[in-house]
This record gives structure tokens, sequence and C-alpha cells, in this order.
């Protein structure tokens, strides 16, 4: 059975969460401030925390710091869309993933999937098939419906940390340092440029995005489904 | 003519008997050279003498001059010549008879002359109150008041400088006039008083070239002060009825604005909380359909109420002033994505084409973009006909990069098109659901980015929304005004 930690200081939201979750299946732990958050994530080794962050004790930065000195569970964060620059903090500091108040239960349900599947599955498959986009890692060819597409060499970069990680969100940080290192100079307008070459080539529409998807002001999510 | 009573003291008097003394020797000169002497005819002479010194030199020449002249005649024209002494009896009386008809001859001339000067004085001053009461009345701003009435009273009065100060409340009005700076008369000062309480003063000052201020100009002073304090009383209750007519107007919109606000917020939560009672209620059994149905419904009506919320957080921003953008390089058509794809649910009645071209990033705040493309989605679906086309467009546009939200809806009338931005206009006043404040706040956000937001008519009718914003690093000029 899967445990979730839900850490969330209204009490309406911790009953909707906890029966949500549990009649999908899930082992659900409720928590109501950011220490005995962290204390719950350290006694009761949860799966996946979901985290407000609109704690009246600690900053939901500092929780997920905290628990990340110890912990790699994935953590899903809910926030308020004025918050917009906490959200992004929050990713920096190790989230994994968030949710928008007033959220879909739903959504929040797939985000959840995404990164326990991500969690527990350490191993990465050579070959990845993405609806019509097959991608071999071995032997770094891709192929979308059948024809060999070439990709730059910063382009497969970028498409390898996208199928490597599939439903989660990644920051343009994230992005940037995987792909051009720690030290990277090179701006987020830059990876925008990228992000484009790499959907026209894989012959991804904006108008119904169906591989990649952009959160504006904070990264990319590869939405396809294996 | 002058006003000959304007001579006072020393200087004047003095004056008057020299001109009494000068007339009275001319009228002697005239007279020896007319008349044989001893002729006591020189008599006519000499009362025209007096008249003269009367009328030139007031009164009291008019008295010099008849005793003069009474002497004169005595001297030159009576027997025996050059003594004072009359021999005759009856030519005594003849001289007595003129020096009495010399003096109220005299008295009669300069006054004549003087009432003369105060009638045209007095029409002066008439005038120029007159002058003062239409400024008063003639709602100019106070301090252009003030400065016409300065300058009226140094313009009538042949002042040097006039001045009027005054305060009140928290109000302070100041009017100065000089003509001259030459050598001043201490000035007369007149105290403007409201309703017992001294609020400022009146200066009126004369150079050394003209005489000292007299008591009809001081009379004149008080009027003018009078004026000046009706109209101060004026501009201060102006300002205050027009104020609270402001507070009048303000509050009364506020009430109009709160009821229909509270009815925008009050509507998705009836609906809602009718499906979800009616889901709970015992005895009636939904089928899987009709539940889906009234579900579907109270998540559709949560979604317009964050809506609504959304806006009205931000319009209590801007209203607070507080709507800064966090700007950063951001790509339109990243954003059209973003939105395209949260807002699905809300399209899937429409027909959605995008048309993306390539164009340089904008500096933004990617949040209150989205809230932007958002409302005008949202009125896009609303006014659309079912299966409608919206088209969203985004491509460079001179130093810009421009947005388009089209659809095929009614159009808004040219007339409409600068008055749909207002917070809570709602067009013909029907009662179209949408809270008014989509296309106000869209316009505050684009403001704040200095960019511009425009309507314009499609061709085959509906409505096209444009919005420009500056590339990284300009500014959007002002084309439209």
């Amino acid at each position: 059975m899967t445990r979730v930690l839900v850490v969330d200081d209204e009490p309406q939201i911790r009953r909707a969460l906890r029966t949500s979750l549990s009649a999908h299946g899930y082992e659900v732990q409720t928590v109501g401030a950011g220490e005995a958050a962290v204390l719950a994530a350290a006694e009761a080794s949860p799966d996946l925390v979901v985290l407000d962050l609109g704690l009246p004790d600690l900053d939901g930065i500092e929780v997920i710091a905290r628990i990340r000195s110890f912990s790699a569970v994935p953590v899903i964060v809910l926030s308020v869309r004025e918050r917009q620059a906490d959200k992004v903090g929050a990713l920096d500091a190790g989230a994994d993933d968030y949710v928008t108040k007033p959220f879909d239960v739903g959504e929040l349900l797939a985000r959840a999937r995404a990164a326990l599947r991500r969690s527990e599955s350490h191993e990465v498959e050579a070959k990845l098939v993405f609806d019509d986009i097959e991608v071999d890692l071995g032997r770094r060819l891709v192929m979308v419906a059948g024809t060999p597409v070439h990709l730059t060499k910063t382009e497969y970069a970028l498409l390898e940390a996208f199928v490597t990680n599939p439903g989660k969100l990644l920051t343009h940080q994230w992005l940037l340092r995987r792909i051009w290192g720690p030290a990277y100079q090179v701006e987020s307008q830059y990876l925008r440029v990228y992000v484009r070459a790499l959907r026209r080539k894989l012959g991804d529409q904006v108008s119904a995005p169906r591989l990649i998807l952009t959160e504006p002001g904070v990264g990319y999510r590869w939405i396809a489904e294996p | 003519m002058r006003s000959v009573s304007s001579e006072r003291g020393a200087r004047g008097r003095s004056r008057a008997v020299l001109v009494g003394i000068a007339a009275a020797a001319l009228a002697l000169g005239l007279a020896l050279l007319l008349h044989p002497r001893p002729a006591l005819g020189a008599v006519s002479v000499f009362l025209l003498g007096v008249v003269v010194a009367s009328a030139l030199g007031g009164a009291l020449a008019g008295i010099v001059a008849s005793i003069a002249c009474f002497l004169s005649l005595s001297y030159f024209f009576t027997e025996p010549q050059n003594t004072l002494r009359v021999a005759r009896t009856e030519d005594l009386v003849a001289l007595v008879v003129f020096l009495l008809v010399a003096l109220i001859v005299g008295s009669l001339v300069s006054r004549l002359l003087d009432e003369r000067a105060r009638a045209v004085r007095s029409e002066q001053e008439a005038r120029l109150l007159s002058y003062f009461a239409t400024k008063v009345l003639s709602g100019e701003p106070p301090d252009a008041q003030l400065r016409d009435l300065a300058a009226s009273l140094v313009e009538s009065l042949r002042l040097s400088r006039c001045e009027i100060h005054a305060s009140i409340g928290e109000r302070s009005f100041d009017a100065r006039e000089v003509r001259s700076s030459k050598d001043e008369r201490p000035a007369s000062v007149v105290v403007l008083t409201i309703g017992g309480e001294e609020v400022g003063s009146l200066l009126a000052a004369r150079d050394s070239a003209h005489e000292a201020l007299d008591a009809a100009d001081a009379r004149l002073l008080e009027d003018a002060a009078r004026q000046v304090t009706i109209a101060l009383e004026r501009a201060i209750k102006d300002e205050q009825i027009g104020r609270a007519r402001t507070e009048a107007e303000v509050s009364e919109v506020r009430a109009a604005l709160f009821s229909s606000v509270t009815h925008d917020l009050r509507t998705p939560l009836s609906s809602i909380k009718a499906g979800v009672t009616s889901l709970l209620q015992d005895e009636t059994r939904f089928d899987a359909q009709q539940r889906h149905e009234l579900l579907t419904t109270v998540l559709e009506e949560t979604e317009r109420l964050n809506r609504l919320l959304g806006n009205l957080l931000d319009l209590a921003r801007v209203r607070a002033g507080a709507l800064t953008p966090a700007k950063e390089p951001t790509a339109l058509d990243e954003i059209v994505e973003s939105v395209l794809h949260r807002l699905r649910r809300r399209l899937s009645g429409v027909h959605v084409r995008t048309i993306l071209r390539d164009v340089p990033d904008v500096l933004a705040d990617p949040v209150q973009l989205d809230q932007v493309l958002t409302n005008l989605l949202d009125n896009a679906v609303r006014f659309s006909p079912v299966g409608g086309e919206v088209t969203v467009s985004v491509a460079p546009w001179r130093s810009t990069v421009e947005l388009r939200v089209a659809d095929q809806g009614p159009g808004i009338q040219p007339d409409d098109r600068e008055r749909v931005f207002e917070a809570f206009y709602r067009g013909d006043g029907s009662e179209r659901p949408g809270s008014g404040l989509g296309l106000a706040i869209a316009r505050a956000i684009v403001q704040a980015h200095g960019g511009q937001i425009l309507i314009e008519g499609a061709p085959g009718g509906g409505t096209v929304v444009v919005v420009r914003l500056p590339v990284a690093g300009g500014s959007v000029g002002d084309p439209s005004r």
C-alpha cells in the first residue's frame, strides 16, 4: 500500500484529500503544520508528500529543504496562482511538481502517479515509445512515425532529459544545468529556442501539444504517456 | 479735472495762497492795462480773477484772491489813488460788497468744481466696484480673480503696489501687482474678515510721485476688500461643493459596483449549491448521466468563480497601485499554448485556430499575461456562436509583438470600443453573463507592461482584440491617440 503524507493547514483540504486518495487505494496520513511534516516524513517514511506552501509555521521551501536533507521522497506542492515565485522556489529547492489551488483532484492524482512511477523505477528502459515517437537511448536514434529524425547534439540532450523524466515538471534551471552544465552561461530564452526546434522536429503542435507542455515562467513537462 | 480736495497739508495751503495771489496779480495787471484809473469798472476783472483763483486753487485760493483783489481795488482804483484809504463812503460800500460777492462767488465756484470732481470720482468708484462684483461672480479660479482685482485697483487708484493675501483653512491665496518701486509712501492696509475672523489683508500703496491716499480712497479700498472677501468665500464654497459632489458620485459608483460584484459572486455559488444539494437529496435517484451533468455544472461554475476571483484580486491590486509585473523575458507563443491547454474544456464548444509566427521575447510577467489571454478567450467563447471560430495569433508588428484574439460573435460597436474597457461596463446593459472586469483588467495589465490594447472590428462581423507589447528593451508609442 502506497503511503501518502498530506500537509495542509486547512482541515477541509486535508479531509477532501484523505477521502479522494484513500478511495484510490492510498494510505493517507495528514498533518497541519511544517514542523510536524518534517517529523512525519522522517518517522513514517511516506512514498509521496503532498505539501501546501501556505503553512503557518514554516516556509514551504524550508520544509522541502529539511526533508531533502534525509530523503528523496517525491514532493508535490500545492500553491495559489498569485504566488508564482514561491512555486518556482519550491521546485528549485527539490519539489518534484506543483498543483495550483483550487486544484483538480484528477490532476493531482495523475501527477502523484507520475512522481511515484519515477521514484520506483530507477531502471530506465533503453528503448522508449510514446505514441509515434520512438527513442533508442542506447544508439541515440529517434524515429517519428517510422522515419528517422536528425537532432542536433543539444536537441537530443533535451529530448533525453524529457523522456527519462516523463510527466515531471522540469524547471528552466534544472534543464539548463543538465544540458549545459552547472556553470551554464545560457539564458532560458535559448532553452526555449531549442524546445521549439525539438517540437517542430517531433511534430508537436502548439495549439494542441501532446508531447511537450510549457509552464510559462517555470519550465517544461513531457506529457506523452509511454 | 483733478480732484482739488485732494490737496491737503501745509504744502497744499501755501500753494493755494500762491495761486490766489498770482490770480489777483494777473487781474490787477489786466485791470491796469484796460481801464483808465480810477474806474471801479475794474471790479469785473478782479471778480474774474477770483473765479479763476477758486477754480485753480480751491476755496482758500479764492479767499486769498478776494482779499488781494479787494486790497488792489482799494489801492489802485479808488480815490485817493495809491493809498488804501477810501475817500467816498459809497466807494467803501462798493468795495465791501465786492469783497462779499467775491468770497461767495469764489466759494461757489470751488464747491461746484469739488462736487463735479466728487461725482466723477463716484462714477469711477461705482464702475470699479461693479467690475469687481462681475469678477467675483465670473467663476474664474480665485487666484486669477484676485490678480485682476489687484490690477484694477492699481489702475484706478494709481497705486504703485497692491497686494492681497489671505489664508482660509489649508488654502492660501496671494496676488501682487507692482507698478513702480520708487520711494513708496506708507501703505494702507485693510484687514479681510470672514464671519468676524481675520483671514488676510489688502494692501495699497502709492509712490511719492502721487499724492497720498485720502479718506475717499480709503473707503474705496474698504469696499474693494469686502468684494475680495466675497470672492474668497465663494471660492471656498465652490471647492467644498465640488468635493462633496465627487464624494457622493464615488460612493454611488461604489455602491453600484458592490451590488454588481456580490451578484456575480453569488450566481455561480448558487449553481454550485443547487447542484450539490440536489445530489445530496437521499430521496432522489439520479442516474449516472444526470449525476455527471450536475457535477460538470458544479465544476464549471467553480472555475468561473475562480476566474472572477482572479479578476477581482487584480482589480483590487490595480486600485491599490500594486499591480507591478514581475517581468522576465517571455515567449508569447508559450503563454498562448499554456492558456489554450488549461482552458481546453472551456474552449470545447468553439473551434480554435492558432497562427503563431516567430516573435522575439517580450519583457513580461507570465502570470499576468496568462490572465490577459484567459480573459480575452473567456470573452471570445462567451460571445461566439456554437462551433464558431476563435483565432489566436501572435506576430511581430513594428517594434512590438502583437497578440490578436478574434471571434465571430456579434462584435462591438465603434462607439463602445473604448467604453468596454471600463470596469463593470457590460455593453448594452443587457444581462449578459460576465463580470465586466475582463477587459478592464486586461487593459490595466497591458498598460502596466508599457503596451497597448484596443478593439477592432472584423470584416465579417465579430470582434478582434489587439494587444501590443514592447519587445524586451522597448516601449509602445500611442499611435491611436
